[in-house]
């Protein structure tokens, strides 16, 4: 492909490419703690939590954020780090949907610079963007202090109004052209990043997010089916 | 994969900051790229890791250099120059550097190829090419040497000492300035802050001790001429085959004036002949163990075996007791950041601005303290046991379950001993089941607890070749000379070649650079020269 890309594709994560549960994350890394012994006290403190976060996520979105990124509190960033990889095996990879790879393949083909624009954590998105080759990751970042997570995260917190901001100084910065490019989502929070794009696409919606794309007349795609329907600008590359 | 953000990683605090990381500007006193841009280079050793990393960046900084001569050896048939460009040109690091600046065609009009060989006289370059490079050359930069911790003597001292003296009287012959590469090693059996300003002539790492002895290198080559000729002579006497004893004696020697090997030994030798020779313009670089790059020619390329990648592959297959120091430093840096340190020495040579001796290591701004590493290891053995679809299904739990742990020598060598005890009382249930059941049953086990040895006392040898860096000393090299000197940089070539370690993110580094550079580039010759071995 040609040098110059005026263009960008950019995505969601969770929900989106993939299905990732923050409550297997973190019953991974209590699995996977330094010793046997560790790693069934750690694994029970999970399983003592996960009524909690359940009540939580009912409660609200941003609340059980919050609550999840300070799970990390205390862990040492080389942990995180080294087991980013075997995370991905174990967590990610199993829960990526059937057509989201061709998804990808698709809008590279068709000259978009794919960037993933997600909440989730830099270490456990490495392996993942590495799978599908993405090409650049705007995400979230734990704070440290002398190497240990303190279980807050640095702002600005990636999420809903964020993005869109995020969105649109990448642009900014890049030469891109937002009427240009595309963004996939499938949560109701990220409407503000859908909206800034020429070629907005509800991607495995909810229902709310359904509701939203059927009044402006976006498109609406199942990646989690077998053989999804790629909206029109998406048709010509021969990817597929 | 790039990531966006306005957040770095300071990685001696441990702390993600916001904006960019501060970066001093040059005072200019010297200028790389006016110095690499009118003034011709020599180098030797350019086939070497470090070399070829070296000659990579010299082409893709300082597109402008006006000309640069590479000294290459001759093997067998292929001669010095078609080595270059069929081997070396080729490699993986080069290839990409090759391509971006235009093609071998375009560099054949820069580099000269010279044949020649540090063993002999010279270094072996002919007389006509000597009398053709004679005042064309400003400065010799000297690579080449032998790594091999533990040869026989011999094979150390003829590169390392003997070749030194080719290389000065190489270097006086072309009138030029010398730039020679040892390591900073030569420090010897010490511990703490290893300063650069210690004198190089008559140094051995003994001394501090308050002996009498003096070391003076003319008095240890008649030692090592008296020494070799002994054990050649004594062939029929002694049982034990030569290259053995030689290897031995050159063992106990490096002891004996408390140096950790030859290698090291016989490498400070070399810089004492440097430093004895009057009117000789120098500077002797010390690097640290040289690791995978950081960046360049792209992360994680690695060669040979000389480097921690032994340890690497070992905690990969699932070693559990590591004795380190908990809470010293490994002094490893990356091999691109010394080629960036080469190449400054190099200029700040050229422009006459220079110190004779400069350490390039991590420690002293960006230490990875030994504990981390181990951790490291332990979580690379978790994953590749883990997704292991070969071997015993229990041992693989174990290796994936089971992490690393520091453990002291004492300890180590009581494991040692219990597991050699347990593999004995195996080996003797399994040879009295073969008396009872037949060899046809029991013999493929016993073959695999012969298997199992074998690798377990392989282990055990290259633990304890490194025990030296990683027990039994603590070493912090300091590094103010290369500092200073990268300070007096213009702002310009700073944009091209700079002193920063303190940038490394360890974690990111030995986790996603390092250990898959070696799983790429090193185990698979790993596991061929162990099946052409056995």
């Amino acid at each position: 492909m040609t040098g110059f890309m005026n263009k960008a594709a950019f995505y969601d994560l969770d929900g989106t490419l993939l299905s990732c549960n923050l409550v297997t994350m973190y019953a991974y890394y209590a699995r996977n703690d330094r010793s046997p012994v560790k790693s069934v006290y750690q694994f029970m403190k999970v399983l003592l939590s996960v009524p909690v976060l359940f009540g939580l996520d009912l409660y609200s979105r941003s609340a059980f954020n919050v609550f999840s990124f300070r799970a990390y509190r205390g862990m040492h960033r080389d942990r995180l780090i080294g087991l980013a990889d075997d995370l991905f095996e174990v967590t990610l990879k199993p829960s990526i949907f059937p057509k989201a790879q061709a998804l990808i393949d698709t809008t590279r083909a068709l000259g978009y610079r794919n960037v993933l624009v997600t909440g989730t954590l830099d270490f456990t998105i490495r392996p993942i963007a590495l799978h599908f080759g993405i090409d650049e990751v705007i995400c979230n970042r734990l704070e440290f202090r002398n190497h240990i997570a303190t279980g807050k995260v640095l702002p600005p917190l990636l999420a809903e109004n964020e993005k869109a901001v995020a969105i649109r100084d990448y642009a900014a910065q890049e030469n891109i052209d937002l009427r240009e490019s595309c963004a996939f989502s499938d949560s109701n929070s990220d409407v503000p990043m859908l909206s800034s794009v020429g070629y907005p696409v509800a991607t495995n919606p909810s229902r709310r997010l359904r509701r939203v794309a059927l009044q402006n007349n976006w498109p609406i795609l199942e990646l989690r089916e077998e053989s999804p329907k790629f909206p029109p600008f998406l048709r010509t590359a021969k990817v597929l | 994969m790039k990531s966006r953000t306005t957040w770095h990683w300071n990685a001696v605090r441990g702390e993600y900051e916001n904006g960019q990381p501060h970066v001093h500007p040059g005072t200019g006193e010297i200028s790389a790229i006016d110095a690499f841009s009118n003034r011709s280079v020599l180098l030797l050793g350019g086939t070497g890791f470090v070399g070829k990393v070296l000659l990579a960046m010299i082409l893709d900084r300082f597109p402008e250099i006006k000309h640069l001569v590479v000294q290459t050896r001759r093997k067998k048939n292929v001669t010095g120059e078609q080595r270059f460009y069929s081997e070396v040109l080729k490699s993986p690091p080069l290839r990409p550097v090759v391509e971006r600046a235009g093609g071998e065609r375009v560099l054949r009009e820069k580099i000269e190829v010279v044949e020649g060989d540090l063993d002999q006289p010279l270094c072996g370059i002919s007389a006509e090419n000597l009398e053709h490079l004679k005042g064309r050359v400003d400065v010799v930069v000297n690579l080449a040497g032998v790594v091999d911790f533990d040869p026989p003597v011999n094979e150390s001292v003829e590169p390392n000492v003997h070749g030194t003296q080719h290389l000065i009287d190489l270097v006086r012959a072309l009138g030029a300035k010398l730039v020679h590469v040892s390591t900073a090693y030569v420090a010897g059996q010490k511990n703490g802050r290893i300063s650069e300003d210690t004198p190089i002539l008559g140094y051995f790492p003994r001394r501090t001790d308050g002996t009498t002895e003096r070391f003076e290198v003319a008095e240890e080559l008649k030692w090592y001429e008296q020494f070799v000729a002994e054990t050649r002579a004594s062939r029929g006497s002694d049982q034990r085959p030569v290259r053995e004893r030689l290897r031995e004696g050159g063992m106990n020697r490096a002891e004996h004036w408390g140096w950790t090997n030859t290698y090291t030994y016989t490498k400070s030798m070399g810089e004492q002949l440097i430093a004895a020779t009057s009117g000789l313009d120098y500077a002797i670089v010390r690097p640290a163990i040289v690791e995978s790059s950081l960046e360049f020619p792209f992360p994680g390329w690695n060669e040979g075996f000389t480097t921690s990648a032994p340890l690497v592959l070992m905690g990969g297959e699932g070693v559990k007791g590591w004795p380190v120091r908990k809470d010293g430093p490994l002094e490893i840096i990356p091999v691109d950041i010394v080629a960036e340190g080469i190449l400054i020495v190099t200029a700040a040579v050229l422009c006459g601005k220079h110190k004779h001796v400069y350490h390039l290591a991590s420690a002293d701004q960006n230490p990875i303290m030994l504990p981390r590493l181990v951790a490291f290891l332990g979580m690379n053995s978790r994953y590749k046991h883990k997704h292991k679809k070969t071997g015993n299904r229990l041992a693989n739990l174990w290796k994936a379950y089971v992490e690393t742990e520091v453990i002291s020598v004492q300890s180590l060598q009581a494991r040692r001993a219990r597991l050699h005890r347990g593999l004995d009382v195996i080996h003797a249930v399994l040879t009295l089941g073969k008396t009872v059941l037949g060899p046809n049953r029991v013999g493929p086990y016993l073959k695999s607890l012969r298997d199992t040895r074998r690798q377990i006392r392989a282990q055990e040898i290259t633990l304890d070749k490194f025990l030296p860096f990683m027990f039994h000393n603590s070493f912090i090299f300091e590094t103010s000379n290369i500092r200073e000197t990268a300070r007096t940089l213009t702002n310009e070539d700073l944009k091209r070649i700079r002193w920063n370690p303190e940038i490394i993110d360890w974690a990111d580094y030995w986790v996603n650079i390092h250990t898959k550079g070696i799983e790429k580039w090193i185990r698979p010759m790993f596991t061929t020269t162990r099946k052409t071995a056995g």
